[in-house]
């Protein structure tokens, strides 16, 4: 009888399922750095960076918006400091936005159609989820909204809570990159959603 | 094109599935049973269910020749299945894995068959006559993480294995008293155990779900997560391979596929389609999908009737009922596996998938 008492009190505990058995050997996977598995890639500095997308901006100006979307695509910054990074996907989003809805899909197919153009493309999508994720910095200008909010409504709060909603550019700056959302995935397929999740290189 | 024989047992995932070699016989991976379903007249009538492991079967193989069946599960166990004439008798193969076992197959040579696990390893098991009892050894390093699919060199000493840390592998099987010495190949010549002749990843270094020799075993095809599928042609041992060729696609990614001749790659997956790539070492591409668009039959050119659309818009909402796919089948394509050969060529090759069905394709 006390025997199967124990028994019974010992199964009811079921903190043994908790034990986290991978930090407990040393081969698992949670004792081991993964970016090993990779080629380390080129690191890319801040410095760099500006350098890089004061070319971009110039060819811009040029008229030539073709040849700065390509130029700050090859040059996507997958190793570097969160500021460098950052830089980068601004200058992007300048790109994407002085481009006219008119002309996104034929320059789309021509890179796609071009040498290596797939990468880019895959390039791009990282970009646009990024911006997508960052919400106020995509905009360019970093309104707090929460000052804006007016605290009179109390009940409504999380109207004015939601990044965007209050901020015009902000706004502005998603439907830009929903618009290319949509237009890289007629040109490069479901794939390329696919291979953003995937990669390892992040932007 | 003859449309494809279309068979549907279940509404249950099929994990895998493989043919005897009279393909008489289909063994069907259903949770914790495997189904074997013999055929009379153009259908598969459930013959008998081999009940042995005790979580979801995760792989299934015929050998062609001895008729035995070897199946591994997530119990961590893999069970040879003897055939007899009282019915098929199971024999315990101690992989000595504390994860699920994910795949298996019989090696060419049919004395060896490759487990991949969840353990980081591979076990390659072989019966040892003298304790009457199937053994395995494991192949440990370099495997960082679960492995997804093994694939067996026609020499029965090489084997390819795909695996969630983004690498396809090439590794030796060898084992004294059970294999004679391989022929010196473009992997190597001196081939001890665990050996690694290759290690491949593409680019954006996405979970392989599936790697496959070509039939000369001179070139090796994987597919990752990352929609694409590559290439690998190695000049020898030691030194880079000649040509690694990366295919990227718009579509979703593929989960199994085959070889057809040395230029031409049969896949499936998400897309719930097969789809063609043809190539060689200059290059590959995608040609096109082996789904003929647009049967009779598929339901969207039907006629439809005033009455018909009002009663349909009132009942449903809409006008078209779009709950199917276009596609033979319904969900993902898990398995593909060669039918039917003829010179070299496969001629018929079967899918099976997520939706239950099994479908045999005309190349």
């Amino acid at each position: 009888m006390s025997i199967i008492q124990q028994h019974t009190s010992a199964t009811l505990s079921d903190a043994w399922r908790t034990i986290n058995i991978d930090a407990l050997d040393p081969d698992s996977s949670q004792n081991f750095d993964i970016s090993t598995l990779h080629p380390p890639l080129p690191e890319i500095s801040e410095a760099e960076v500006r350098q890089l997308n004061g070319q971009v901006r110039q060819l811009l100006r040029g008229g030539d918006a073709e040849g700065a979307l390509r130029g700050c695509l090859e040059s996507a910054v997958y190793n570097g400091s969160d500021a460098a990074k950052d830089a980068h996907l601004q200058t992007v989003i300048e790109v994407l936005q002085s481009i006219k809805a008119s002309e996104m899909t034929p320059m789309l197919q021509r890179i796609h159609q071009s040498q290596g153009g797939g990468e880019l493309l895959d390039a791009l999508m990282k970009y646009l989820y990024k911006g997508m994720s960052g919400g106020a910095a995509a905009g360019g200008a970093r309104t707090p909204t929460r000052s804006l909010t007016p605290q009179a409504t109390g009940g409504f709060s999380q109207i004015g809570g939601r990044p965007g909603a209050a901020n015009e550019s902000t706004g502005a700056a998603m439907s830009v990159l929903l618009s290319w959302h949509e237009k890289v995935i007629d040109v490069a397929g479901l794939g390329c959603i696919t291979r953003c999740m995937t990669d390892s290189r992040r932007v | 094109m003859a449309a494809p024989e279309v068979h549907h047992l279940f509404h249950r995932p099929i994990a895998d599935h493989s043919f005897s070699a009279d393909r008489q016989t289909l063994a069907v991976a259903k949770d914790s049973t495997v189904e074997l379903y013999s055929k009379v007249g153009s259908t598969f009538k459930l013959k008998d269910e081999l009940k042995g492991h005790d979580k979801t079967i995760t792989s299934v193989d015929i050998a062609p020749n001895s008729g035995r069946i070897v199946t591994c599960s997530q119990d961590r166990n893999a069970l040879v299945w003897e055939p007899s004439p009282t019915g098929y008798k199971p024999t315990l193969v101690l992989l000595r894995i504390a994860r699920a076992a994910t795949f298996v197959r019989w090696s060419p040579s049919e004395t060896k068959f490759a487990v991949g696990s969840g353990d980081r390893v591979i076990a390659i098991c072989y019966f040892e006559e003298e304790n009457d009892w199937w053994v395995s050894k494991h192949l440990k390093k370099p495997i960082r993480s679960t492995i997804t699919s093994v694939n067996w060199h026609p020499n029965s000493v090489l084997l390819a294995a795909g695996s969630t840390d983004a690498h396809a592998r090439v590794f030796s099987s060898f084992i004294k008293g059970v294999d004679a010495r391989p022929e010196p190949s473009v992997w190597g010549e001196r081939l001890p155990f665990n050996t690694v002749c290759g290690e491949f990843l593409n680019n954006s270094a996405g979970w392989v779900h599936s790697v496959a020799f070509s039939p000369s075993g001179n070139a090796l095809a994987f597919a990752a997560h990352d929609s694409s599928i590559t290439i690998v042609y190695p000049t020898g041992p030691e030194q880079p391979p000649q040509a690694v060729i990366s295919v990227n696609t718009q579509l979703l990614p593929f989960m199994s596929m085959i070889w057809n001749g040395e230029s031409e790659i049969i896949a499936a997956g998400y897309d719930c389609e097969a789809f063609r790539f043809q190539g060689g070492p200059a290059g590959w591409q995608l040609t096109g999908t082996l789904e003929a668009k647009g049967r009779p039959g598929s339901g969207d050119a039907r006629e439809e009737s005033a009455l018909n659309m009002f009663r349909q818009m009132d009942l449903k909402g809409k006008v078209k009922d779009d709950t199917q796919l276009k596609t033979v089948h319904q969900n993902t394509i898990s398995t593909v596996r060669v039918f039917e050969e003829s010179g070299g060529a496969v001629t018929k090759f079967s899918t099976s998938g997520v939706d239950g069905r099994i479908v045999i394709w005309n190349a």
